[in-house]
């Protein structure tokens, strides 16, 4: 896997400018991520339909209640 | 004392000591001087009548720009009104006295802030306070407030707790209000109080219960008061370990604190969860992720203007594969259907809360049972698959298990299923009965 190809394909995708500075680090972490994410990749591809989302929505009102 | 002279006092001694320490970055004299005149002067029954307390520097806090340890955030508007939380505890009589040094944006285990500098560990000033409550941990322990506020996404409050010996409280997710606070990880972020007893947390925790909508993470419980509960001990409760994970990425010390907590409560069952270090990386992917799109418009005008210590990291962040961030929250939800029927057999796990020992500032690599580790992200490997899933968590300090730094505490996560914050507190107050868990001041403070 070409790390650096997808970080300046993303990276023009969302208009993010990685100085010189800034790009070794963004490899190195990148790096890391790639690394660890089958972790759980792997597993969610174990899960059925029914496993949902740790991440729900719930219905709002207006801004301005009190505590 | 009055409110006044408590305040006055505060005020002191967050002036002799704040140089050694760095735990504030706003002390607010005039306004805690006013706060407590209008306390004095009522007779209201007031459950913290005339208390000084401190918030991380996240909690807007009403004429002062809300930080969240960053440069950018100096340029933001002041905070029109106080946070939900800032403002119960005023209406239970506490008086606010500052705002509280964090890692920039909460995302950070060791409060090394580069813009406003390292809060420094009041047991041993070359060492980490932890983070990224830091400052507020910091400054319970140095005795400059008795009470304060942090927030825990992956271990923020109970990290820098364990690592400056003091109690932290991280509730339910959901439980306390969010509003007036600024976020890292709305999927993952919790609020909580610091405090050096058992029965000043659950006094400060109860009076901040309660709905407020403007939080929608919040879900909708009445208060359940904790403090009259305390006194109930550990009696019939099923007390357990956790193993697995929670036994291989600690280091002895950190070992020898469960065990000396567990000996004390008669806790012989080990429960070991299924897939806890899926669930850590489910954790660090969502947070790594959402931290990043919060703050997307600055990292692609001004990403200079982010601590290096975090920048990079939020970069990255922004290009994740949004099909991992939702199988993270998949497995999350997983992990947590696990964990749920692992309380059909305990009511209170213990863990410990980091790997080690507070290590000195600057610190970059651990080794953890032989593999050597970034050091400061590894400092949340045992709190982030416990707040992942939003239980609750009380830590409790412990003292003298680290034979190569016997000044040092280090923390036991006591863990309940959720919404049983009242059986964490029990605990953690039977142990700090027994003698067993203590927040000390430190020495020179």
């Amino acid at each position: 896997m070409d790390i650096e190809r997808y970080v300046d394909a993303q990276c023009e995708l969302l208009g993010l400018k990685l100085t010189a500075e800034q790009k070794p680090g963004v490899l190195r972490y990148m790096q890391l991520v790639v690394g660890m994410a089958p972790r759980v990749a792997e597993f969610a591809a174990t899960l059925t339909p029914a496993d949902e989302s740790g991440n729900t929505f719930v219905p709002v009102a207006a801004r301005g209640g009190d505590a | 004392m009055s409110a006044v002279d408590n305040a006055k006092a505060a005020l002191a001694r967050i002036s002799a000591s704040d140089v050694r320490i760095n735990a504030f970055t706003a002390v607010l004299a005039e306004r805690a001087l006013a706060r407590a005149a209008a306390v004095d002067a009522t007779d209201a029954t007031l459950p913290l009548r005339g208390v000084p307390f401190a918030v991380k520097n996240l909690f807007d806090l009403q004429g002062l720009p809300t930080l969240a340890g960053s440069k950018i955030e100096h340029e933001a508007q002041p905070a029109t009104r106080d946070a939900t939380l800032v403002r119960r505890l005023e209406a239970a009589g506490a008086v606010c006295v500052g705002a509280l040094n964090m890692d920039e944006y909460a995302y950070g285990f060791t409060t090394e802030n580069s813009h406003h500098g390292a809060t420094r560990n009041p047991h041993d000033i070359t060492r980490v306070s932890g983070g990224s409550s830091g400052g507020s941990a910091a400054a319970v322990a140095a005795g400059q407030v008795p009470l304060t506020l942090g927030s825990d996404t992956n271990g923020s409050i109970r990290v820098p707790a364990s690592l400056c010996g003091v109690f932290g409280l991280k509730p339910t997710f959901g439980r306390l209000p969010r509003s007036g606070s600024y976020p890292f990880c709305a999927s993952l972020d919790h609020l909580g109080p610091f405090a050096r007893s058992v029965a000043e947390l659950a006094a400060a925790y109860d009076v901040m219960q309660g709905p407020d909508a403007d939080d929608p993470a919040q879900v909708p419980r009445p208060v359940e008061a904790t403090l009259p509960t305390l006194a109930q001990g550990t009696q019939g409760l099923r007390i357990g370990v956790l193993g697995g994970w929670f036994k291989n990425m600690a280091l002895p010390p950190a070992r020898a604190a469960v065990d000396k907590a567990a000996g004390a409560l008669g806790a012989l069952m080990e429960v070991n969860w299924p897939e806890v270090d899926r669930a850590r990386t489910a954790a660090f992917l969502i947070t790594n992720a959402e931290g990043a799109a919060l703050h997307l418009a600055d990292l692609q005008k001004r990403a200079d203007d982010f601590d290096p210590m975090t920048r990079d990291r939020f970069l990255a962040g922004a290009l994740l594969p949004a099909a991992w961030v939702v199988q993270a929250q998949r497995v999350r939800h997983w992990f947590a259907r696990q964990v749920a029927a692992s309380f059909a057999d305990v009511d209170v796990l213990l863990a410990p809360a980091t790997p080690c020992v507070a290590p000195p500032i600057g610190t970059e690599w651990l080794d953890i049972n032989g593999q050597r580790l970034p050091a400061r992200a590894s400092m949340g490997l045992l709190t982030q698959p416990v707040s992942c899933i939003g239980l609750p968590v009380v830590t409790v300090p412990l003292w003298g298990l680290d034979p190569a730094a016997p000044h040092l505490p280090i923390g036991v996560q006591v863990i309940a299923a959720p919404w049983r914050e009242d059986l964490c507190l029990r605990v953690a107050r039977a142990l700090e009965a027994a003698g067993v868990a203590a927040a000390p001041l430190a020495a020179e403070a």
